[in-house]
C-alpha cells in the first residue's frame, strides 16, 4: 500500500460522503451507547463509594454479630442483633469518644396520596435516628431530630416521592401501621438518598418496639473513636470487650462493604443489562455496514478493474477500500464516544428527574470505557469491511470493459446445503439440551448456532419469503407493487443481508416478547395451581421493597364471621446442614386450605415446637423422609434439631421449609407476612367476603385484597416494567437495521438511476415511483420480521426449556399473538419508515439525467 | 381521433427557444424554432451534434421544458402543465423509444410492452398488442427476459413497448444508436412499417444519414435553428445536404456549443 492507494480511498470517500452515512450512523450509535454505559457504569460506582464514604466519615468502627446466613439469590445475608447493652462497655473504653446502636428494620410510608412510597425493588429501611451527627450516616437537612415517639425523620428522596413535608402526619407500616409526623427531613452523603433506598428514622424507643421483636438488641454499634485514634487501633482495642460471635470492622471496611453490596445488587446487574444490549445493537450494526460495503464495492467494480488493469496489486485494491472503513472507523468512533459522554451525562441528569435519586458526582471517565468501545468500534466496522474488501480485490481487470453487473446471482447449493446442516445441528444440540439431558450449554450453543443458521440460510429463503410475502402487493397495488416485488428479489444476497440486520432485532425483541409472556403464563399457572383460597391479601413488593403484612392480620381475618381460613405465610431463613435456606413460618394446620400442597405425607397439622414440613424435591435431594430428623442453625447461633412431619409436592407459593410461628418465635427478627391466603365460609358471596376482608385489612396498613385472578396479575406486574425497559433498549438496535435498510434501499435506487428514468419518461407518476420504493422497503423488512420472529419464537422457546430444566419449579410456554402481532406491524411500519428518504431521494430524480446516454 | 389528427400537427413547437446557463457560460441550444410533425407520418431530426436536436425532441415530448416559446402535443400546450400532469400526458399520449437501456430487466418482453398501459391501470387492448407484437415479430419470446435477448430485439421490443398505448406520438432517440447495422436496419424498418400500417406518428433524431432514409421527411438543424426540411429523403441526399451544410457551418465554435444539450 502507498500513498497513492490511499489518496484515491480518501477521495473516494469525500466523493461518495452520502454512501457512508448509514455506516457512519450505525457505528457512532453503536459505540455511542456502549461508551455511555460504561461511563454511566464507573460514575454511578464512584459517586455511591464517595456518598458512602461520606456518610461513614464520622463512624470509625462497626461492631455487628460476626455470623450471617446467606440464603441463595441474597448477597448480603442476615445476621442476628447485638445486645445494646454491649454499647455502654464500648463507651467506658479510652479509644472510644462515642458509640451508638443501630436498628434497622423494614418500614414502608404511605404517600401523601395514600399509596405507599419505594417498595419497587431497592429496600425500604426504618431504624432509630442517632442523635450524635457524626455517627448518624444521614443528616438532617431540615427540621429537627424525633424527640417523642410516633416522630421521624425521613430522607429526602423518600419525601420528595410521597409528597410528605415537614409537619406531615402519615402511616409507617412495620408492617403494623404506625401514625407518623414528620418533624424532619435528611440526606445521606450529600444526596436525597440511598438510591432509591427510602429510610425513615424514629426515636431509640420507638425502633425497639416496632422494628425488633426483643428491646435491648440492635443490629449493629456505630463506634467514633477519640481523638488520634486510628481505625484499626480503635478495632484492636474493642476487641476484648465483644461477647463471642461478635466482630468489629473499620468503618472503612463497612463503606466499601456497603459498596461492593449496592455494586452486586443493583449497579452491576444494570451495566451487564446495558452491555448486552449494546452487544445486540452492534451486532446489528455489524450487519448494515457489511452490506453496506457489499454494495459500495459492487458499484465500483469497473472503477477498480480500472485501477487493476493499470497495475495496481489485488494487496492495494483490498488496502483502498480498507483505509475507506478505517476513515470511517475511525471518524465514527471517536464521534461515538463523545456521544457517549453525552448519553452518560444525559442519564446523569435523567434519572434525578425521573425519581431515581443517584448520588451526585462529576462524570467518571476512565481509559478503559474511552479504549475499549473506540476498539469495538473499530475493530466491528474493519471487520464488517474486510470480506468485502478482499472481494474487491478479486476484481478481474477485465470488468472494466464491461458493463457494471449487480450480483444478482442466487443462493449457492453449497450456502442451502451448509445452511440446511447448520439448522439440523442447532436443533439438534438444542433439543438434546432441553429435552434429552438438560444442559445450559447445550441449549445456549444450539440457541447460537440457529442464529447462524437464520443468517447463513437468509439468501437461500430470501427469493421464495419474497415471492410468497409479496404476493398479494402484485393484486392489492397492480404494477408498482409489482416492480417493487421483483426489485426485492433481483438480488436475493442483498435482500437478506438488509433484512438480516432487522431479523436480528426482531428476534431479540420476539425472544423476550415470549419469555415474558412465558413467565406470566408460569405465574398464572403457579397461582391457579398452588393457591387454593377465595381471596389473597399481599403487600405488592419486588425484589427487597416493601415491608409486608402485619403477623396479627391473618388471625384477626380468621375471626370474621366470612372468613373460614386465613393462613398467612412468613419467611424466616436458617441454616438446614450449613447452607442458608429460606424458611416458611405459618400455621401449618390450617397451610393446606389456603394453598394446593398436592399429595402430603405425614401430618402438617403435628409440626409443633420441634416439626418441619420439607417440598418433596427439597426432601428428596437431602435424602430425607417422614420420621427423619434435621438440624436448623438459626442466626442467633441456636442450633436446633426437628422432625420431619411432613412432605408435600407443591413448593412454589408455601416455599421449601415449613416450620410454624412457636417454633419460629425465639430466633425472629422483625416479622411479617408476605402473603395470607383467606377462604370464604359457604354461602358468603365472593363481593360480601371481600368487602369484610378489605374492611379488617384497612386498619393493618391497608394492603391489597385481590381476587386470586387479580394476585397472578400482579404478581406478573414487575415482568412489564422490566419488557418495557428491553423494548426501549431494543430500539436502538431495530433502528440501525431500518438505517441499514435505508442505506441499501439509497444505494440500489442510485444503482438503478436510468431504470428509473425510463420508468418515469413512460409515464411513471412521482407518487407510484416512491410507493415502488416503499414497497420494496416493506418486503424487505416483512422477510427480516418474519425470519426475526420464528427465530425469536424458537430461541424462546430454547430459553423457557432451558429454564424449566434449570429449576424446580415448572415453566409454561407462550405464544402470545397479540404482542408478536403488534411487534410484526412494527416491523412492516419500521419498513415503510426506512423507504421514506430513499423513495423521495427516488422520485426528486431528473428524468432527463437519468435516460441521459453515459 | 384519427381523422382529427390526420389533418393537424401531432405535434409541434412554436418559437422554441432553450437556454442553458446564463451570463458567459449561456448557451442557446434551442434558437427559436417553429416545426409541426405531421400526424401518420415518420419525421426524422438531423443536425450535427449541438444543433439542438435532442434538445427539440425533449422539450417537444414533454421531458425537459422550454425556456420560451410553446410546445404542444396535439392540441395541449405542454408548459401549461404541471410536472404529475405531463407524466400523464407522456404516459397516455407520448411513446418513447431511447438508444439504450430501454427495457426494465425485472419484466418479462410481454410485460415491459404493457408497461404504461398497466401503470395506468388500464387494461390493454389485447387485439392491438398482438397485432403490435406480430409486427415486431417477437411472438415466442413474450416471457423471456431482457437479458436473454439480443441487442436487436431489445429494441424492437422497446418499439412495440412506444406503440402499445396507441399514443399520439412516438419519439425515438438515436434507436439505432447501439445497434450493428444489420439490427438497425430491422428496427428502422419496424419503425416505417408501423407508421404507414398502422396509421403512428413517429419522430426520431438521428446523426445517420442512413437512418433518416427511412422517414417520410427529414428537418435539419443546425446552430439552434431549424434549417431545412427535405421530403422523401433518400441516404444519399441526406449525405449531401449535410456535407452542404457541414461545409458552411461546421465550425469547432459550433461543436464547443453542445456542451449543453446532449447529442
Amino acid at each position: 500500500m502507498n500513498t497513492a492507494t490511499a489518496r484515491l480511498s480518501l477521495s473516494s470517500l469525500r466523493a461518495h460522503k452520502r454512501r457512508f452515512t448509514g455506516t457512519f450512523t450505525a457505528v457512532f450509535l453503536g459505540v455511542a451507547f456502549l461508551a455511555g454505559t460504561l461511563l454511566l457504569g464507573d460514575t454511578l460506582k464512584a459517586s455511591f463509594s464517595s456518598m458512602f464514604g461520606n456518610a461513614a466519615a464520622g463512624t470509625d468502627a462497626v461492631v455487628r454479630s460476626a455470623d450471617t446466613i446467606t440464603t441463595p439469590g441474597e448477597s448480603q445475608g442476615v445476621r442476628s442483633p447485638v445486645d445494646t447493652e454491649l454499647v455502654r462497655r464500648i463507651e467506658e473504653l479510652p479509644q472510644v469518644a462515642a458509640a451508638a446502636p443501630g436498628i434497622q428494620g423494614a418500614g414502608q410510608l404511605i404517600g401523601k396520596n395514600g399509596d405507599p412510597v419505594g417498595g419497587a425493588g431497592p429496600p425500604t429501611l426504618a431504624g432509630n435516628w442517632i442523635a450524635d451527627p457524626q455517627l448518624n450516616p444521614y443528616q438532617l437537612a431540615e427540621g429537627r431530630a424525633p424527640a417523642k415517639s410516633g416522630e421521624v425523620v425521613v430522607n429526602r428522596g423518600a419525601a420528595k416521592s410521597g409528597g410528605l413535608k415537614v409537619g406531615d402526619t402519615t402511616t409507617l407500616r412495620t408492617p403494623d401501621p404506625v401514625e407518623v409526623t414528620v418533624v424532619g427531613l435528611a440526606t445521606i452523603g450529600g444526596a436525597d438518598g440511598m438510591g432509591q433506598v427510602t429510610f425513615t428514622g424514629m426515636t431509640q424507643a420507638d425502633a425497639e418496639k416496632y422494628l425488633t421483636p426483643n428491646p435491648g438488641e440492635a443490629s449493629s454499634i456505630s463506634v467514633r473513636a477519640g481523638p488520634g485514634v486510628e481505625q484499626q487501633e480503635l478495632v484492636r482495642a474493642l476487641a476484648p470487650v465483644l461477647p463471642a460471635g461478635v466482630e468489629a470492622i473499620t468503618g472503612q471496611e463497612s463503606a466499601e462493604e456497603n459498596t461492593d453490596y449496592i455494586s452486586a445488587q443493583f449497579l452491576d446487574l444494570f451495566t451487564v443489562f446495558l452491555l448486552v444490549f449494546s452487544g445486540i445493537a452492534l451486532l446489528v450494526a455489524t450487519f448494515s455496514i457489511h452490506n453496506t460495503f457489499t454494495i459500495v464495492v459492487a458499484q465500483r467494480t469497473r472503477e477498480n478493474a480500472l485501477l487493476r488493469a493499470l497495475g495496481a496489486s489485488r494487496q492495494q485494491v483490498v488496502g483502498a477500500t480498507l483505509i475507506e472503513a478505517a476513515a470511517v472507523a475511525v471518524l465514527a468512533s471517536a464521534a461515538g464516544l463523545l456521544g457517549g459522554i453525552g448519553i452518560a451525562l444525559g442519564l446523569q441528569a435523567l434519572f434525578p428527574a425521573i425519581g431515581f435519586p443517584f448520588p451526585e458526582g462529576d462524570l467518571v471517565i476512565t481509559a478503559m470505557a474511552m479504549v475499549l468501545p473506540l476498539l469495538v468500534g473499530i475493530v466491528v466496522c474493519l471487520g464488517s469491511a474486510l470480506l468485502p474488501a478482499v472481494r474487491a480485490g478479486r476484481t478481474a481487470p477485465l470488468a472494466a470493459l464491461r458493463e457494471s453487473q449487480v450480483d444478482d446471482s442466487g443462493a449457492s447449493r453449497r450456502r442451502a446445503v451448509l445452511g440446511g446442516a447448520l439448522g439440523v445441528l442447532a436443533v439438534g444440540i438444542t433439543l438434546t439440551g432441553v429435552l434429552v439431558t438438560p444442559s445450559l450449554w447445550l441449549a445456549g450453543t444450539g440457541a447460537v448456532l440457529a442464529l447462524v443458521a437464520f443468517v447463513v440460510l437468509g439468501p437461500v429463503a430470501s427469493s421464495r419469503a419474497v415471492r410468497i410475502l409479496g404476493g398479494p402487493l402484485d393484486r392489492l397495488r397492480g404494477v408498482t407493487g409489482g416492480l417493487a416485488r421483483r426489485n426485492a428479489l433481483r438480488s436475493p444476497k442483498r435482500t437478506a443481508a438488509t433484512a438480516s440486520a432487522l431479523m436480528i432485532g426482531v428476534a431479540v425483541v420476539g425472544l423476550f416478547t415470549v419469555f415474558a409472556a412465558s413467565l406470566k403464563a408460569t405465574m398464572d399457572q403457579t397461582v391457579s395451581r398452588s393457591f387454593a383460597g377465595d381471596v389473597a391479601v399481599s403487600a405488592p413488593a419486588f425484589g427487597a421493597g416493601g415491608s409486608g403484612l402485619s403477623p396479627r392480620l391473618a388471625p384477626a381475618l380468621a375471626d370474621l364471621p366470612e372468613v373460614e381460613t386465613s393462613v398467612g405465610l412468613g419467611r424466616g431463613v436458617a441454616e438446614v446442614d450449613g447452607a442458608g435456606r429460606q424458611l416458611t413460618v405459618t400455621d401449618p394446620q390450617d397451610l393446606a386450605r389456603g394453598f394446593d400442597l398436592g399429595t402430603v405425607d405425614g401430618s402438617l397439622g403435628t409440626l409443633g415446637r420441634d416439626g418441619i414440613a420439607i417440598a418433596r424435591d427439597e426432601a428428596g435431594d437431602r435424602g430425607l423422609a417422614v420420621g427423619d430428623t434435621t438440624e436448623l442453625a438459626f442466626t442467633d447461633g441456636n442450633k436446633e434439631p426437628f422432625t420431619v412431619r411432613a412432605v408435600f409436592d407443591r413448593s412454589e407459593l408455601a416455599g421449601d421449609y415449613v416450620i410454624t410461628r412457636e417454633a419460629w418465635a425465639p430466633h425472629r427478627a422483625q416479622d411479617s407476612d408476605t402473603l395470607i391466603a383467606v377462604t370464604f365460609k359457604d354461602g358468603v358471596t365472593a363481593a360480601d367476603g371481600r368487602a369484610a376482608v378489605e374492611q379488617t385489612a384497612a386498619a393493618y396498613g391497608d394492603p391489597e385484597v385481590q381476587t386470586r385472578d387479580e394476585y397472578a396479575e400482579s404478581s406478573a406486574g414487575g415482568i412489564d416494567m422490566m419488557l418495557t425497559l428491553v423494548y426501549a433498549l431494543l430500539a436502538l438496535a431495530v433502528l440501525i437495521a431500518l438505517l441499514g435498510i435505508a442505506n441499501t434501499l439509497t444505494l440500489s435506487v442510485h444503482e438503478r438511476t436510468r431504470e428509473l428514468g425510463l420508468l418515469r419518461s413512460v409515464g411513471q407518476t412521482r407518487a407510484q415511483l416512491r410507493a415502488m420504493v416503499r414497497w420494496e422497503s416493506v418486503l424487505v423488512a416483512a422477510f427480516g420480521t418474519a425470519g426475526g420472529l420464528a427465530l425469536g419464537g424458537f430461541l424462546g422457546w430454547i430459553l423457557v426449556k432451558a429454564s424449566d430444566g434449570a429449576s424446580d419449579s415448572a415453566f409454561a410456554f407462550a405464544l402470545p399473538p397479540l404482542q408478536l402481532s403488534v411487534v410484526a406491524l412494527v416491523g412492516l411500519a419500521a419498513g415503510a419508515l426506512a423507504g421514506l428518504r430513499p423513495a423521495r431521494r427516488a422520485a426528486r430524480l431528473n428524468v432527463l439525467r437519468a435516460i441521459a446516454t453515459e | 381521433m384519427s381523422t382529427m389528427t390526420d389533418i393537424a400537427a401531432a405535434a409541434r413547437v412554436v418559437d422554441a427557444v432553450k437556454v442553458y446557463g446564463a451570463g458567459d457560460t449561456e448557451v442557446r441550444a434551442l434558437d427559436g424554432v417553429s416545426v409541426d410533425f405531421t400526424a401518420g407520418r415518420f419525421t426524422a431530426i438531423m443536425g450535427p451534434s449541438g444543433s439542438g436536436k435532442s434538445t427539440l425532441m425533449h422539450c417537444a415530448a414533454g421531458l425537459d421544458t422550454l425556456s420560451s416559446g410553446s410546445a404542444f402535443i396535439g392540441d395541449t400546450e405542454l408548459g401549461a402543465l404541471d410536472d404529475k400532469r405531463l407524466t400523464l400526458l407522456r404516459r397516455d399520449r407520448v411513446g418513447f423509444v431511447f438508444q439504450a437501456y430501454n427495457l426494465l430487466p425485472t419484466l418479462t418482453v410481454a410485460e415491459n410492452i404493457t408497461l404504461p398501459i398497466d401503470l395506468a391501470g388500464g387494461r390493454p387492448d389485447r387485439e392491438w398488442i398482438d397485432a403490435l407484437v406480430d409486427v415486431v415479430g417477437l411472438g415466442d419470446r413474450l416471457h423471456h427476459r431482457p437479458a436473454e435477448l439480443s441487442g436487436g430485439q431489445q429494441q424492437r421490443v422497446a418499439v412495440a413497448r412506444a406503440f402499445a398505448g396507441r399514443p399520439d406520438v412516438v419519439f425515438a432517440d438515436e434507436p439505432t444508436g447501439n445497434l450493428d447495422s444489420r439490427a438497425g436496419e430491422e428496427v428502422l424498418g419496424l419503425l416505417g412499417r408501423t407508421v404507414r400500417q398502422m396509421a403512428r406518428t413517429v419522430v426520431m433524431v438521428t446523426h445517420d444519414p442512413v437512418a433518416a432514409a427511412h422517414a417520410d421527411e427529414v428537418v435539419f438543424l443546425a446552430d439552434g435553428r431549424l434549417v431545412d426540411r427535405m421530403a422523401a429523403p433518400t441516404a444519399d441526399k441526406v449525405l449531401d445536404r449535410m456535407k452542404a451544410f457541414d461545409g458552411r457551418t461546421g465550425t469547432p465554435s459550433a461543436a464547443a456549443r453542445a456542451q449543453g444539450g446532449p447529442s
